[in-house]
């Protein structure tokens, strides 16, 4: 089945055991645009970008009220997670593809549900390493193992991984931050191809990151989210004092 | 959807039983140590089981009618104590600085060859050091003892120690290998030479690793059965003399539960709880250091203490020839026990001998054929067992259960407690239950369940060790693509620890094929002929090696015997390390390669 491509948040709380990570979220995420989330190191970005495709389940003691909407599926409702998890793909920070070859690496969503036709599946291994703008590095290495290529290689086959299971949205979570500049741009022009057909979603600590590639930005800060915007608006007239000294670099 | 679903729920299901099984299994031998001892500390005293000094089971004048007996294990308690710390003096030391020597002063050619060796003859079983003991340590101090007699504390102490030399020498070498380079560099910078440079700073890092080493060679030369008995004299005495023939809680053991009544048998489960104290004891240790390790506080006082010592007798000057002095010691014992035993083995060897049955009536004339079925017939049964049961059951612990639950915690503690009880436990187990259980016989059914009982925490602990080497990362990245917890474990988290997780499995071969003591009394200590079945009585290789040598008479057949079992050995390690490299380089290479090839 398929969700939609926009997310509605509202009065989210979550709480590991008794400590309160994300307080009273509201937000609109709109389809087909990059947004941004920034905020110092631990105001909860990651874990409000997990409760999108429920990661956060796998955290014992993790308690999270408030209605999260993907299109309009109640994803906190009676749903299979698998099957929310397949329309909501996430790239971690530190790449981990799995110790197979590249193709088995990206075979492995579409074999999750069900797919075992071998021409089906080399046409899915295709597609998405042409869409994560792969194809021609790795055509003649599907075979050999993923753990072989670089940093930002192995990244890059991450995200294609994710795209094989056709998601409507896509996570990231800083899935630039341990690598080099020339790979970093690489996924930047990556992400503006792909927002074309999905929705993406990227956590941050990079502001010029976030000033070149989201059209919106959402600035979190102890749990709270403190303001959300156009990207050009957060940047050049934020309307919360916290926000401006966030951005101009005064702490964080 | 739904299939996938139902084979989820399956899957935990299957997992949850195979660990209530393990946890059945490992609170059974707690039971029955309490419930078996109960009535023996009751009738004589804790106190005066401990601290008694008279083991006389039969009374003083079993002649007289006084068949009341006493109980107290206080002299084997110290003859324990003595030989366990004898034997950490002459391996530990020996050890430590051949592991020094190996990692840091060895020229690099021969490196690769000493780690081998090494690896290698860590699996050999105790017997065969205790048939050593026996036939060239004896004869050679009783050359210099004035009873005649070589068997003693010291002969115990030189035995156990070269048996625990591989262990320390292979763990402290590992932990001293992985300090980081830049504290060796750092030192080196500073001025200092590369003697001052492995002593000051790189040994003194490796600390709480050659610890914890030394810490597990304690443990196993304290549980060491057979092979004291075969050298320690085994009267019940204080060990007042290097020669003076003693006893310990082992060997007391093993030496009398083949005739023992109630009471006494009661008191032997006695002397197995206080056995299961020490290792409480021990680990208790461990925990203290690796705890410490996390807090970092007393790691420097214990370090502190370590290079005090280099300093005091000025190791960085003589450090090298101490190294090379003990290494070579400790290369030409091994080797030369292990050429002794190929030389006078092979001449004894006959294919009639390994491969040829033989009848009870016959007996001068010996084989080992039956021996080595009975030995596969327990390896057989005890793998066939222990590993999915051990294995399921680490899944559920590692992926399943709750993090931070306390009754996987106390299960956690039982399974590392009960991974270092002296086999010899298990034997009491084995040889009073599973006996109870088919009538009173012996056979190699009850004998391979004892050995499975064993195996079990061995399994359950190597596993889950190779499950927690699995990031995180992996597993996000496959429940983050919609698989769920069963694709997830049998896809991504399995292979990635197969390669642990065989090498485990063969390590617990070896220790099968190693022990004796937990067979003597469930399945047979003569010599037996060839098995019909699972309910026929059978000796295992190193039972039947412990009968040849300890009788005295069969030298011929015993050098033959120790010789096949180094020999299954030894393949049995290569096996490990030849399987575990393919395995780590078909993980990290070319898996579809392969699977394309079988496709078409
Ligand atoms: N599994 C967990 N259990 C308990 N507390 C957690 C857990 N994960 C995160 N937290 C806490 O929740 C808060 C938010 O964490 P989160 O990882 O979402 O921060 P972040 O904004 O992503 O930070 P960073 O930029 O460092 O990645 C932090 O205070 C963190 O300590
Ligand atoms: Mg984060």
């Amino acid at each position: 089945m398929r969700y939609g491509k926009n997310v509605t948040v509202e009065n989210a709380e979550l709480f590991y055991g008794d400590f309160q990570a994300l307080k009273n979220i509201n937000i609109e995420i709109p389809e087909n645009k990059v947004t941004a989330l920034i905020g110092p190191s631990g105001c909860g970005k990651s874990t409000f970008l997990k409760c999108l495709n429920r990661m956060n389940d796998l955290v014992e003691g993790c308690k999270v009220t408030g209605s999260f909407k993907i299109g309009d599926v109640d994803i906190y409702g009676k749903i299979d997670i698998n099957e929310l998890r397949k329309n909501v793909g996430m790239v971690f920070q530190k790449p981990n593809p799995f110790p197979m070859s590249v193709y088995d690496n990206i075979a492995y969503g579409p074999r999750t549900f069900g797919v075992r036709k071998r021409a089906i599946l080399d046409e899915i291994v295709e597609t998405s390493l042409k869409e994560a703008a792969m194809w021609d590095e790795l055509k003649d290495r599907l075979n050999k193992s993923a753990l072989g290529l670089s940093g930002g290689q192995q990244q890059r086959l991450c995200i294609a991984r994710a795209l094989a299971v056709k998601p409507q949205i896509l996570l990231m979570d800083e899935p630039t931050s341990a690598l080099d500049p020339i790979s970093t741009g690489k996924i930047e022009e990556l992400m503006e191809e792909l927002k074309k057909d999905i929705t993406i979603v990227i956590v941050t600590h990079n502001m010029q990151q976030a000033v070149r590639i989201a059209d919106k930005t959402a600035f979190f800060l102890l749990g709270e989210l403190v303001e959300y915007g156009d990207t050009d608006d957060i940047f050049t007239s934020p309307k919360d004092a916290r926000t401006e000294r966030y951005i101009t670099g005064r702490f964080g | 959807m739904d299939r996938t679903k139902v084979k989820e729920i399956m899957s935990k299901a299957l997992f949850a039983i195979a660990a209530v099984i393990c946890i059945i299994a490992v609170v059974a031998i707690f039971v029955f140590l309490i419930l078996e001892s109960f009535p023996a500390f009751k009738q004589i005293g804790f106190f005066k089981f401990l601290f008694g000094a008279n083991w006389k089971p039969n009374g003083d004048d079993a002649f007289a009618g006084d068949v009341s007996g006493s109980y107290g294990v206080l002299k084997m308690l110290v003859g324990t104590l003595l030989s366990t710390v004898g034997a950490l003096i002459i391996g530990g030391v020996l050890g430590v600085f051949t592991a020094v020597f190996i990692s840091r002063f060895c020229p690099k050619r021969i490196k690769g060859i000493f780690n081998t060796v090494v690896n290698l003859l860590a699996g050999i079983p105790s017997v065969v050091y205790g048939f050593f003991g026996i036939y060239v340590l004896l004869p050679m101090l009783g050359f210099f003892s004035p009873n005649g007699s070589g068997s003693g504390i010291l002969a115990t102490s030189i035995v156990l120690g070269i048996m625990i030399l591989p262990t320390v020498v292979s763990l402290s070498k590992t932990s001293i290998d992985a300090v980081p380079q830049g504290y060796y560099e750092g030192a080196r910078a500073l001025g200092a030479t590369h003697e001052q440079a492995v002593y000051r700073a790189v040994v003194p890092a490796a600390k709480s690793g050659i610890v914890a080493s030394l810490i597990l060679a304690l443990g196993r030369a304290l549980g060491e059965t057979m092979a004291v008995t075969m050298v320690a004299g085994n009267a019940v005495n204080y060990p007042t003399g290097l020669f003076k023939s003693f006893r310990t809680l082992t060997a007391n053991i093993v030496l009398e539960m083949g005739y023992a009544g109630e009471l006494q048998m009661g008191a032997l489960v006695a002397t197995g709880v206080v056995l299961l104290l020490f290792v409480l004891a021990v680990n208790l240790l461990t925990g203290l250091i690796t705890g410490r390790k996390k807090s970092g506080g007393g790691r420097k006082k214990t370090a502190g203490f370590l290079s005090k010592i280099f300093y005091k007798v000025k190791l960085e000057k003589i450090g090298r020839y101490v190294s090379w002095a003990c290494a070579i010691f400790a290369g030409v014992a091994l080797v030369s026990i292990v050429g002794w035993i190929v030389v006078n083995g092979v001449s004894h060897l006959s294919w009639d001998f390994v491969f040829g049955n033989y009848s009870v009536v016959d007996y001068k004339r010996y084989t080992i054929g039956p021996s080595i079925i009975a030995t596969l017939m327990v390896v057989a049964l005890s793998i066939v067992v222990s590993v999915p049961l051990g294995v399921a059951t680490a899944i559920y612990l590692n992926e399943y259960s709750k993090k931070g639950s306390e009754f996987v915690k106390i299960i956690r503690t039982a399974v590392d407690i009960l991974s270092g009880v002296p086999s010899i436990v298990y034997a009491l187990f084995g040889a009073i239950t599973f006996k109870m259980w088919f009538g009173g016989t012996i056979s190699i059914l009850a004998g391979s369940l004892t050995i499975t009982l064993m195996l079990l925490p061995i399994v359950i602990r190597s596993t889950e060790e190779s499950l927690k080497t699995v990031s995180d990362g992996l597993r996000e990245g496959s429940f983050a693509l919609g698989a769920g917890k069963v694709r997830t474990i049998f896809k991504i988290v399995l292979p990635s620890a197969l390669p642990g997780i065989i090498s485990a499995v063969i390590l617990a071969m070896g220790r099968v094929i190693s022990e004796s003591a937990p067979f003597i009394y469930t399945m047979g200590s003569s010599i037996q002929p060839m098995p019909d079945g699972y309910m026929s009585s059978g000796t295992t290789l190193a039972v039947a090696l412990y009968r040849f040598a300890s009788e005295g008479k069969y030298m011929n057949e015993a050098y033959a015997t120790a010789f096949v079992l180094i020999v299954i050995v030894l393949g049995l390690n290569l096996l490990a390390e030849w399987l575990g490299k393919i395995l780590n380089r078909k993980l990290k290479g070319e898996t579809n390669a392969v699977r394309k090839k079988r496709n078409s």
